[in-house]
């Protein structure tokens, strides 16, 4: 039909054909592997839309990640919802809506091995700046380090801000690996812990926690964290927020529609705007392929020192603690927890830890949100 | 060029920042649930004591 109109056939390269691979395999492993199906469907498929050359689905007038104009439909989504810093947060509202603190109200003790498992964030910032032939700058490793938090909106959230052109990678790389916790957690926590260590028996029950509780938990930490560490203010409001409609018992309506059906749509746009600059001239780079490898050495070494600080835990405590708990301190939820879970019940049938590693699971939500905010606030 | 003065603060002040406020917090948490449950038990026995009473 040349003549008549120009058909994408003329301008598909080689890196498009890749692309279109890669999109493919995300789909798969979402469909067949069931990883992260929510996300990585959607990403996958927009991969191949946009990696289908003159679509225009990504066209604007400009570089689109430094300050274009978006003229194309997804390139648009991707202005509007991302750069405009309206997407991440609001998946923390309906991240918040669908969150229950109970277990860390009833141990708090847990949100401190929500802060160490945050140790691999700076771990891998320190190995991006020391990589040869990279040139990772401070902003960039932020962005790089912040993976290791196992937090998707906010691994976008704080990219977005900090280094926009890495933001492809960072996304893919924190998603992919968050869908593969199951795979990447079981090892370290074995080599850093004994069989012994691995059994110790928890008490299945925590204690009791009040409505009262559940209702003021909010209002604490929005109001320490956001006095402490201001730029954390649009994530950390928004979980908070999110959490209050939850709680207030008088808001079942909005929690219901934040956590259910407002959450669906968020995750429709992300998933459109991450696959969508998934482009191959932006994705296709060396680069890519050392934020991928940084982004595994992230979640191993938060996974490391989540665990290293349950048996310094354990050594001071007077109530034994498993130390395989530490590990569910990157965030990932509920998946770390249930790693906790499996893990806890083949060293020992008698233990129940879900609940023990679902306070360092949410505390791990809090601490990289707060990471965020504290790269936001010294290099933002 | 890196500026590695920088990074320290990033490192050693950022991750300090973190761990201090997720303590502060777990602390504020506990008082807080240490206080909830003495008023809850305190209005419990008093409204028990009533109906006794009554």
């Amino acid at each position: 039909m040349v003549g008549l109109f120009e058909t994408g056939f003329s301008a598909l390269g080689w890196g498009h054909v890749l692309m279109l691979l890669i999109g493919g395999a995300l789909v798969y492993v979402g469909i067949a592997r069931k990883w992260e199906p929510l996300l990585l469907v959607p990403i996958g498929f927009t991969v191949i839309l946009v990696n289908l050359p003159l679509g225009g689905l990504m066209e604007a007038e400009g570089e689109l990640l430094r300050d274009g104009i978006p003229l194309g439909l997804i390139a648009r989504i991707f202005h509007y919802g991302i750069q405009w810093e309206i997407i991440p947060p609001l998946i923390f509202l309906g991240l918040g809506a669908m969150t229950d603190f109970g277990p860390l109200i009833a141990n708090p003790k847990t949100l401190l091995l929500g802060a160490a498992a945050q140790f691999g964030v700076y771990f891998v910032l320190f190995a991006a700046l020391l990589l040869p032939w990279f040139d990772f700058g401070i902003k960039e490793a932020c962005a790089i380090g912040i993976i290791g938090g196992a937090d998707g909106p906010t691994t976008i959230y704080l990219t977005n801000k900090l280094a926009p052109e890495l933001l492809s990678a960072t996304a893919v790389s924190a998603y992919t690996y968050m869908a593969m916790v199951p795979l990447i957690q079981p090892p370290v926590i074995r080599l850093l812990t004994s069989k012994k260590e691995r059994a110790i028996y928890m008490k299945p029950q925590l204690r009791e926690v009040s409505q009262l509780e559940k209702l003021l938990f909010p209002f604490i930490v929005a109001i320490g964290i956001i006095l402490i560490v201001p730029k954390s203010a649009p994530l950390i409001g928004c979980f908070m927020f999110g959490n209050l409609l939850q709680v207030s018992g008088v808001t079942d309506r909005l929690a219901k529609t934040a956590s259910e059906a407002f959450m669906d749509i968020l995750t429709i746009l992300l998933g459109l705007s991450i696959g969508g600059i998934m482009t191959a001239e932006r994705f296709l780079v060396p680069r890519t392929l050392a934020i991928l490898a940084l982004g595994l050495v992230a979640f191993t070494a938060a996974t490391a020192f989540g665990v290293l600080a349950g048996k310094l835990m354990n050594l001071i405590s007077k109530e034994p603690i498993n130390p395989m708990i530490g590990a569910a301190g990157v965030s990932a939820v509920p998946m770390s927890a249930r790693v906790v879970q499996r893990m806890g019940q083949q060293a020992n049938p008698r233990n129940f830890l879900l609940m023990h590693a679902m306070g360092p699971n949410i505390a791990g939500v809090i601490g990289t949100a707060t990471v965020a905010g504290v790269f936001l606030g010294m290099v933002g | 060029m890196i500026d590695w003065e920088l990074v320290a603060k990033i490192a050693g002040g950022g991750f300090g920042i973190v761990i201090l406020i997720l303590a502060i917090l777990s602390v504020l948490v506990w008082i807080v649930g240490l206080v909830v449950r003495r008023f809850t038990r305190k209005g419990k026995q008093e409204s028990e004591t009533k109906g006794r009473k009554d």
